[in-house]
């Protein structure tokens, strides 16, 4: 570990090394003349120009801010260490996916949803679930009263995930499904049914999010304590390098990290941190990393201060690219590309004046564009309130539409490649962040860090620091504390009603005393052999436990007896 | 309040009504010194059975989880058990976050624990003023272990020596650091000793020196032991739990049971009644700039004026 | 605002407030900020933990004796849950602990949530200030109750 330790240290090291604060005689000249004088004409207000990572931002950027050797630190366009993008010709080539994600209510109207998609041409879907469902409770729990259906939809049973796919041909289509906890049962499912269409598992392609670590950071949404959900990630990494080689097993995500509060930098530090941690853990099992890790991909929020996230995602490749070849032994150029899919912020939306939240999204989904992501959802206006009714997805669409084809914002690969201040904030991003891996390598790594609650309190810290800032009008939210307007008129939102709920609840009932209960026993009970022999991969056990009908708190249960749950370190 | 009330409110609590108990330590913690006093001389005739365990130690050493999952199989042995936890106020704003009851919320959830969270509010020691009061009422209320959580904030929480009829003091491994940082002496007001995080590999030099600590001890009437625990196994919890029966039959044989309680009760109403009858309006006529005046006359008189009174006490004519 | 005969109330004895998210819920940057906003504000602050039912939490109310119980849902159940807390103090015939409400709430649901007795009801982008002042304004309503 000392050794490891030393790594981060001495990388944060030579990134300090990388500004050679040389006087510059001429920046000292403009300054004692022009500016002085300008200052004196016209006496300014100067604010406290800092961004969300609390770095300051000096008035003006001069060639003396760019590192010594830009073109080395910073390469070409897909060349490591793919600072400016992973691919050559970024999106002359191809354009980035416009990737919207949906799911509500009953399988039913999902399916309905997303047969609507693929009538339309699209063949990347994308489908949210409801809380229970993310918890793995059962939609007759009574912790799930009211939930059902609110947030996504709903799966209780294989037949929920029969209905949401009637109709449509696995192989035709992939398929990315924002779930945690239970990604492993939801996959089981997902491949069961293209098992039933006889498909090979090899020809499946889609996504889990699967990020387990990050739900301890921030979304909250686990089942068991870390080590029981690592060890079901392994298992999904083996079982799907060997079985499944298009299944994204897992996607790295920093989205929740900061809609949980976390600045910039800390997005940025906590998720490559988490993703070291799954490349150190695929070694262990024995796997080549230039086999397992060119699958792992990551998810980032893009929010409001426009140069920061830019900044923070071609940071995020150059760190990432270094690491995995210095640290981590990587040689195949794929394997140290990071690709990500961005989502604009929820967190800087606001229920007043809901419609300047296009405008926010739109400055948002062009940060993510110059910042090289790969597949992008634009939020819609509404989000803030509710999920968003149909009109709003639209807008959310055609503003992709409108940067991707009106504005030449894709003509160029990184247009912003060499600014004076984007060179200087890139690099002043890459230094945080390695602070932060040096200070969590010190603490006995990320897990220990997480579940020390470090992590949690460090972010917390961020969130509420930032709420003091608004409420001091050191930042600004249009309509939230400046521009404000009285007597607002509420607008239409979605609303999901109660028939998900019954539907749900009557289709378990259904399934219940229609399967065979001794299978469903047998299936469970092997899972839980599995699941006690360490050297054994659960994936087999609990795609038979999917097909013989057992529940989503069934086969959870199995592990909950096993290892039970997980309480969080007190953060607050 | 009129009497009718706080009569209600006695008889809930004798018959262990969470809702009268819950209320009764809302005015034991009140500004309210009249009704404070007159219920707690109402309960004091009814006090004296629980045995109550102080719980003390360095800050993030797992108190409330220990706590919790002994008062959770104390609870499944057939103990009425309850929990009283002092966090510590902020001294600038008086806000306090609460975070023991977090630390043991499922054991509570599970079995019904009664716990009561404390601000300590300034109070030093490591308690708050409000726990005598507190510990009075559930010990009316017929609970037969009450948890008594300091705020472990680092200093000596040497207070709880004086509510508690048995105190125990919690460490970890790499405990010299932590004799340290508790100062001396605390050592000596402990009845009984756990090293928590026994999973760990330097555990057992801990508890070695604990057990060559109390190998010096001379003469004490009752030998204090040194117990390992970890949230890794439960029944490493059950150890303690034999030592707190033990010191509870120990207290129970030599009449002890709620000894220190009652003198500290008493102490704190005679304090409280010489602050606020003599001290506060004492004090209240001294000017904020007071440097220039000689006051110690004032002190002289009073001390005067309370001559006879202290010579009949000493001549056991008034106690 | 509380004028300054009932801020008295609160000198010796600070508001007692708990909060809690008694649905499904991990959403919990809101009530972080919260409880350090009201610590701040010089109040006593109990957080509920992740995923208490309704009953542990008016479970912890009652043995807590708090003032008011901030409740926080962000996953659109509000309207079924923070209904089962306040039924749950109605059954218990308990009328000196206020419930206030906060979250994404639609405007129209409010009314309803008001007729239970669940009050505020704010939004994100609410300023602290707004917030602390309304769980101030409750708990003297609360505190004035415990003491008649």
């Amino acid at each position: 570990m000392a050794e490891e330790q030393n790594y981060y240290h001495t990388k944060l090291e030579e990134i300090k090394g990388r500004f050679n604060e040389r006087e510059d005689k001429s920046l000292k000249r403009w300054r004692d003349t022009t500016l002085e004088q300008w200052e004196k004409i016209s006496n300014p207000v100067y604010g406290d120009y800092e961004n969300s990572s609390g770095i300051k931002i000096k008035d003006l950027y001069t060639e003396n801010d760019l590192p010594s050797d830009i073109q080395e630190i910073s390469g070409f366009p897909g060349e490591y260490p793919f600072t400016r993008g992973v691919y050559p010709n970024m999106y002359r080539g191809k354009l980035w996916t416009m990737r919207m994600f949906s799911g509500f209510g009953s399988p039913e109207d999902t399916n309905e949803r997303l047969k609507y998609l693929i009538s339309h041409g699209e063949t990347g879907l994308s489908i949210a679930f409801d809380m229970p469902t993310l918890y793995a409770y059962d939609c007759d729990n009574k912790k799930a009263v009211g939930e059902i259906g609110k947030c996504g939809v709903n799966v209780t049973t294989l037949k929920d995930m029969e209905v949401i796919f009637d109709g449509i041909d696995l192989s035709k289509v992939t398929t990315s499904m924002t779930i945690n906890a239970p990604a492993h049962v939801l996959t089981a499912m997902y491949f069961a049914i293209a098992q039933k269409q006889g498909l090979d598992l090899n020809s499946v392609g889609g996504t889990v999010q699967a990020d387990i670590l990050k739900e301890y950071i921030a979304q909250k949404e686990w089942i068991y304590p870390p080590e029981a959900h690592l060890r079901i990630i392994r298992d999904m990494m083996t079982f799907c390098t060997d079985h499944a080689r298009k299944w994204n097993y897992i996607s790295i995500s920093g989205y929740h990290i900061r809609e949980a509060g976390a600045s910039a930098v800390q997005e940025l530090a906590f998720t490559l941190a988490d993703g070291f941690y799954y490349v150190e853990m695929g070694k262990k099992a024995g796997l080549d990393v230039d086999k397992f890790a060119p699958r792992l991909s990551f998810f980032f929020n893009s929010s409001i201060n426009f140069f920061e996230e830019i900044a923070k995602m071609r940071a995020a490749r150059r760190i990432w690219a270094t690491v995995l070849k210095e640290k981590f032994g990587a040689k195949n150029p794929r394997t140290m590309m990071l690709r990500f899919h961005t989502q604009t912020s929820g967190y800087s939306l606001t229920w007043q004046q809901p419609l300047n939240n296009i405008i926010r999204t739109t400055v948002e989904a062009m940060a993510a564009i110059l910042g090289g992501t790969q597949s992008l959802h634009t939020n819609s206006y509404d989000e803030a309130m509710a999920l968003p009714t149909e009109d709003a997805v639209k807008i959310a669409l055609r503003t992709q539409q409108i940067l991707a084809e009106e504005t030449g914002i894709a003509d160029t690969v990184d247009p912003l490649g060499g600014s004076y201040y984007m060179e200087w904030l890139t690099n002043k991003m890459e230094e945080e962040a390695m602070k932060y891996f040096d200070k969590i390598e010190s603490m006995g790594g990320i897990l220990e860090a997480v579940k020390s609650g470090y992590i949690q309190r460090e972010i917390a810290a961020t969130s509420y620091r930032r709420q003091k800032r608004l409420e001091d009008g050191k930042e600004v939210m249009v309509g939230v504390n400046r521009h404000v307007e009285d007597n607002e008129k509420p607008l239409n939102i979605l609303r999901i009603g109660k028939e998900a709920e019954e539907r749900q609840i009557n289709r378990l009932k259904a399934v219940k005393s229609g399967r065979d209960e001794d299978s469903v026993r047998k299936a469970l009970n092997d899972l839980r052999n599995a699941f006690l022999d360490e050297n054994k991969n659960i994936m087999p056990y609990v795609i038979e436990a999917v097909k013989s009908y057992a529940t989503i708190e069934e086969i959870s249960n199995v592990g909950r007896e096993i290892y039970g749950g997980w309480k969080e370190p007190v953060i607050v | 309040m009129i009497e009718a009330d706080i009569n209600a409110l006695i008889e809930g609590i004798l018959r262990s009504d969470r809702r009268s108990i819950a209320r009764a330590i809302s005015y034991a913690e009140g500004a309210n010194r009249e009704i404070k006093k007159e219920m707690l001389a109402l309960l004091y005739n009814h006090t004296g059975r629980s045995q109550v365990v102080g719980i003390t130690g360095p800050p993030g050493i797992g108190k409330s989880t220990l706590i919790g999952n002994v008062a959770s199989l104390m609870s499944d042995m057939g103990y009425n058990v309850a929990i009283l936890a002092i966090d510590a106020s902020s001294p600038y704003t008086g806000g306090s976050l609460l975070g023991n009851r977090i630390r043991m919320q499922e054991a509570l959830n599970e079995k019904k624990i009664f716990m009561r969270s404390l601000a300590n509010r300034g109070a030093r020691g490591g308690l708050s003023e409000s726990s005598i009061g507190s510990t009075a009422i559930l010990d009316a209320a017929g609970f037969d272990i009450v948890f008594v959580e300091t705020v472990g904030a680092g200093q000596a929480d040497l207070d709880v020596m004086d509510l508690a009829d048995t105190t125990i003091l919690v460490l970890g491994p790499g405990l010299g650091d932590q004799v340290q940082a508790i100062k001396a002496g605390i050592m000596e007001i402990a009845d009984l000793f756990v090293i928590n995080k026994m999973d760990r590999d330097d555990s057992y030099f801990a508890m070695k020196d604990i057990e060559d600590t109390l190998a010096m001890d001379d003469a004490r009437p009752f030998t204090r032991k040194v117990v390992g625990t970890t949230v890794k196994d439960m029944e490493s919890y059950r150890g303690l739990i034999d030592l707190i029966k033990l010191h509870g039959e120990y207290l129970k044989e030599s009449g002890k049971i709620g000894e220190k309680r009652f003198r500290m009760g008493i102490q704190w109403m005679i304090e409280d009644e010489l602050r606020n009858r003599i001290i506060e309006p004492i004090m209240s006529k001294i000017p904020a700039n007071s440097r220039n005046k000689n006051y110690y006359s004032i002190i002289e008189s009073i001390g005067e004026f309370f001559s006879e009174t202290m010579q009949e006490i000493k001549e056991d004519k008034i106690i | 605002m509380v004028d300054g005969k009932n801020q008295s109330l609160f000198k010796e004895k600070p508001i007692k407030i708990l909060l809690a998210k008694p649905g499904i819920d991990g959403h919990d940057r809101g009530v972080f900020v919260l409880a350090k906003a009201f610590r701040d504000a010089g109040m006593e602050v109990l957080y509920a933990g992740l995923l208490p039912t309704p009953e542990e939490v008016v479970d912890t109310a009652v043995n807590e004796d708090v003032d008011v119980v901030a409740l926080s849902l962000l996953n659109g159940a509000h309207m079924t849950v923070f209904k089962k807390v306040a039924d749950l103090m109605r059954e218990r015939n308990i009328d000196d602990i206020a419930l206030v409400g906060g979250g994404t709430i639609p405007d129209e649901d409010k009314p309803a949530l008001e007729s239970m007795g669940i009050t505020g009801n704010y939004g994100p982008g609410t300023p602290l200030a707004v917030i602390i002042d309304h769980v101030t304004s409750r708990a003297t309503e609360s505190r004035l109750r415990k003491l008649r």
